[in-house]
């Protein structure tokens, strides 16, 4: 078992380093920060200074290797366009993004999995239907166009709603959060329902064929017979059968959901580290990319990591394998 | 908890009136320190914060600041500025002759990005406290009108937080803080997310403006921008994206203003010979003037400015537009339409059979990749193949200094507001160690137009001074040196009782902000 871990760390490690070259290989194809930095009257001399300055006229794999250096001290670098620690913004933008991510998550379970066992029991009723039909604009349409949709219905026409940002936040030691005050509850709708909307209808369409097929099993006829009532026989039996693999995608689904962050995060202009990235890329501020994909790259690994060896304490054979 | 709720009840409990002022930037300043950045976002925003010895007024006079008066030393070896007294920074501090000094070396040293400026000032001499001298190596008429933004930092203030010199790669106090002499003070800055401002109490002039507090929040969709404005959550948007203006126009609570930028878009080309070793497009297509005058000649400018920028924006003649100093009204009329004259000029040149390499940023302009293509269908109209290729700003200048392409577009805003500048960084050849043509990437090069520039430097005569700048842009336009496009628009939003004045500088003015 141990050296199955150990093995699985070392492959992680591995994968992190790997995604982290390459990650500095695109670096240099997207532009030079350079010219971001100073004004129009620079002279060359300058140019060429600033560079030297910055380590940027070293090849990528010198960069790559400094950046290493100083990230396993902690150190990440100081910010191209913001000229602060890097690791003090992604700490500072990090609520925003993971209450996001929280909200629309938690939306996107609650309502995806009643609608989802709403449209499997009344499979042929009108509402199921016209909620099927209309989950398709879920599947289909682009994050970007829900979200410009939703503020001109909400913020623009109608006025319910902020058309962007967190609205007041609270400091809780370090921690801002939006769901202490009103504004930041407001806020949050728009953003966690453009966020959430394509899980929600994929976790309902999962449940609910999930659930048709449970509900043809023959415990359930017996059930039936056995005059127990539907709402036993629905939420006791059928549903807990449904929810082992519902539970599998939601897992994958967390991850995806705070990398898909970054297009709601610029529709909205909410000031997550998405949009520190997407801003990040504009300007060329390497150590903000760096980091950012670094993190990103721990999380999904750590995930990864953490679901391989969870399935070798249920499954032995995994072991065996190893 | 308790002080949890008692944050939480203020901050519920905060009025919103309607001198409370919020408005959206596209780009968020990327530095509060003065001297760090040369851009128009960073000194646009810090001219409500800081102040320099003289400002620039509704109509871009220079006129005092900080600076009551001026006057040129003996036969223009230097100025003499006396100071405005009972000034006081926004911590308490005085304003004397010795924060002039320390600013002049803040803002003139290596890490500075505002080195440029003071290029032909050979020393800055306290004469008393409310009197300095800064000497110049030459003659310079017009070195009041280059320091409009050159802002005054305490010395002591910077000193005791350890920011005496501006750090552009580490930062350091003055890049999240500010403490000017200016109208308005940044009481908190969270970069990139929101910078509110107040009054400030102890400013020296007359408030013109009514407003109680100003957040400022950067907003880089467009369309977020745009819905912000219409939802009433910002009162202020700089740009409104030119295809929405009309739609803008018909709405009563919002209202548009619209004038030119001191921006002259233009097209420059590659003249050096034997520069083409980068393999893109054929060698030497442009060095001579004839491929240029057919590039000229196959541009139908209006009909861009018609359809692109849906009639927003005006043609220009030379490097400068009509409001800056030195204009050349002598050459004013630009080069007129002519397809079939293009089509021959460029035979004639042995253009035609050749791809022209055209290169173009695709978001440092208001619609320039959409200006690109038009430009790269006229052409070919005119018999011309150009195979355009448009990127992010970030990689346009690059690929420019590598020496990569055939033809280029260009937006110069002269930071002086005169005409010297563009000739200066435009025009003039390529010289590392003078500091000039450091913008001139197409290798343009005369001697005559060499000859001129420090003449004109140091001209002290308006007259003598404007025959010269009228013979530069003589030889620019004969030579065909840039292809003059037109002047870049600009478009403001903003709720219909906002009272402001534009500029053509774009900074945007708070102290001129009314609300009703």
């Amino acid at each position: 078992m141990l050296s199955f871990i150990v093995k699985r760390v070392g492959q992680s490690i591995l994968v992190l380093l790997i995604t982290g070259l390459v990650a500095f290989s695109m670096f240099t194809f997207v532009g030079d920060p350079i010219d971001n930095m100073l004004g129009q009257e620079r002279t060359i001399e300058d140019v060429e200074r600033l560079r030297q300055q910055l380590g940027l006229d070293k090849p990528f794999v010198v960069q790559y290797y400094r950046f290493l250096e100083q990230a396993v001290q902690g150190n990440f670098g100081v910010s191209y366009r913001q000229g602060r620690p890097v690791a003090e913004i992604l700490l500072e933008r990090a609520p925003a993004t993971l209450e996001l991510a929280a909200v629309s998550g938690i939306f996107a379970i609650l309502l995806g999995i009643a609608l989802g066992v709403f449209t499997a029991i009344r499979r042929n009723g009108i509402a199921a239907n016209l909620i099927m039909s209309a989950s398709l604009i879920g599947v289909s349409l682009p994050t970007f166009l829900i979200g410009i949709l939703l503020i001109y219905l909400f913020s623009v026409e109608l006025g319910w709603l902020p058309s962007f940002g967190r609205g007041d936040t609270v400091d809780l030691g370090g921690w801002t959060t939006g769901f202490l005050t009103a504004s930041g509850l407001k806020a949050l709708i728009l953003p966690s329902i453009t966020l959430g909307l394509y899980q929600m209808t994929l976790i309902m369409r999962l449940v609910r064929s999930e659930m048709l097929e449970v509900l043809r099993q023959d415990y359930i006829r017996f059930a039936k017979a056995r005059g127990l009532s539907d709402r036993v026989v629905n939420f006791r039996h059928a549903l807990k059968n449904t929810m082992v693999p519902v539970i599998t995608v939601i897992g994958l689904q967390l991850g995806s959901i705070i990398a898909f962050a970054i297009i709601t995060e610029t529709v909205f202009q909410w000031p997550g580290v998405g949009l520190l990235f997407i801003n990040a890329i504009q300007f060329v501020d390497i150590p903000v990319m760096a980091a950012y994909l670094m993190l990103i790259s721990v999380m999904f690994v750590g995930i990864n990591l953490l679901v391989d060896i969870l399935y070798a304490f249920i499954d032995p054979r995994l072991r065996v394998a190893a | 908890m308790r002080r949890l709720s008692t944050a939480l009840a203020l901050v519920l409990a905060l009025p919103a009136t309607a001198e409370e002022f919020n408005f959206a930037v596209t780009t968020d300043p990327q530095t509060m320190d003065p001297h760090a950045v040369n851009s128009t976002p960073v000194l646009g925003f810090l001219n409500n914060v800081y102040e320099g010895l003289v400002r620039r007024g509704k109509d871009m006079s220079i006129e005092p600041a900080l600076a009551v008066s001026w006057e040129p030393i003996g036969e223009g070896e230097g100025w003499r500025f006396k100071l405005r007294e009972g000034v006081t920074f926004q911590d308490g501090a005085e304003f004397t002759a010795d924060d002039v000094i320390f600013s002049y070396e803040r803002a003139s040293s290596e890490q500075a990005d505002t080195s440029s400026w003071f290029a032909p000032v050979s020393e800055v001499v306290k004469v008393d406290d409310y009197t300095v001298d800064i000497m110049t190596t030459a003659p310079n008429p017009i070195f009041p009108d280059s320091i409009a933004n050159w802002m005054m930092m305490d010395s002591g203030w910077a000193e005791a937080n350890g920011a005496a010199r501006p750090d552009k790669e580490q930062g350091n106090y003055a890049t999240l803080n500010a403490n000017g002499t200016g109208p308005f003070q940044v009481v908190s800055r969270q970069p990139d997310l929101e910078t509110v401002l107040e009054p400030h109490e102890g400013w020296w002039g007359e408030v013109e403006h009514n407003l109680t507090r100003v957040t400022m929040t950067p907003i880089q969709n467009p369309a977020t921008a745009l819905a912000a404005l219409l939802s009433g959550d910002v009162d202020f948007i700089n740009p409104v994206p030119i295809q929405d203006v009309a739609r803008l126009e018909g709405n009563p609570e919002v209202r548009v203003i619209q004038g030119i930028e001191a921006r002259v878009i233009m097209l420059g080309f590659d003249q050096q010979e034997g520069a083409a070793e980068s393999g893109q497009g054929g060698a030497d297509m442009f060095v001579d003037p004839r491929a240029r005058e057919a590039v000229a000649k196959a541009i139908n400018v209006p009909a861009i400015l018609q359809t692109i920028m849906r009639g927003n924006a005006e043609v220009a003649s030379q490097m400068v537009s009509p409001a800056m100093r030195g204009y050349s009204e002598a050459h004013a009329a630009p080069y007129a339409y002519d397809a079939e004259a293009a089509r021959s000029l460029a035979e004639e040149a042995g253009l035609t059979g050749q791809t022209i390499a055209f290169k173009c940023p695709n978001d440092r302009y208001l619609n320039d990749e959409a200006v690109c293509q038009a430009i790269t269908s006229m052409l070919a109209q005119a018999g011309m193949e150009v195979s355009l290729d448009a990127m992010p700003v970030s990689n346009y200048w690059p690929e420019l200094r590598a020496d990569n392409f055939d033809m280029y577009l260009l937006g110069w805003s002269p930071g002086t507001f005169d005409a010297e500048h563009p000739i200066r960084f435009l025009a003039a050849t390529q010289d590392d160690e003078a500091k000039l043509g450091s913008w001139n990437f197409g290798g343009y090069s005369n001697a005559r137009v060499d000859e001129l520039l420090p003449m004109i430097q140091s001209e002290i005569d308006d007259t003598a001074r404007q025959a010269m700048l009228d013979e530069t842009a003589k030889i620019l336009q004969d030579e065909v040196a840039y292809v003059p496009l037109y002047v870049q628009p600009l478009v403001w939003g903003a709720r219909s009782g906002v009272e402001l004045t534009q500029r053509p500088d774009d900074f945007f003015i708070l102290r001129w902000v009314t609300v009703n």
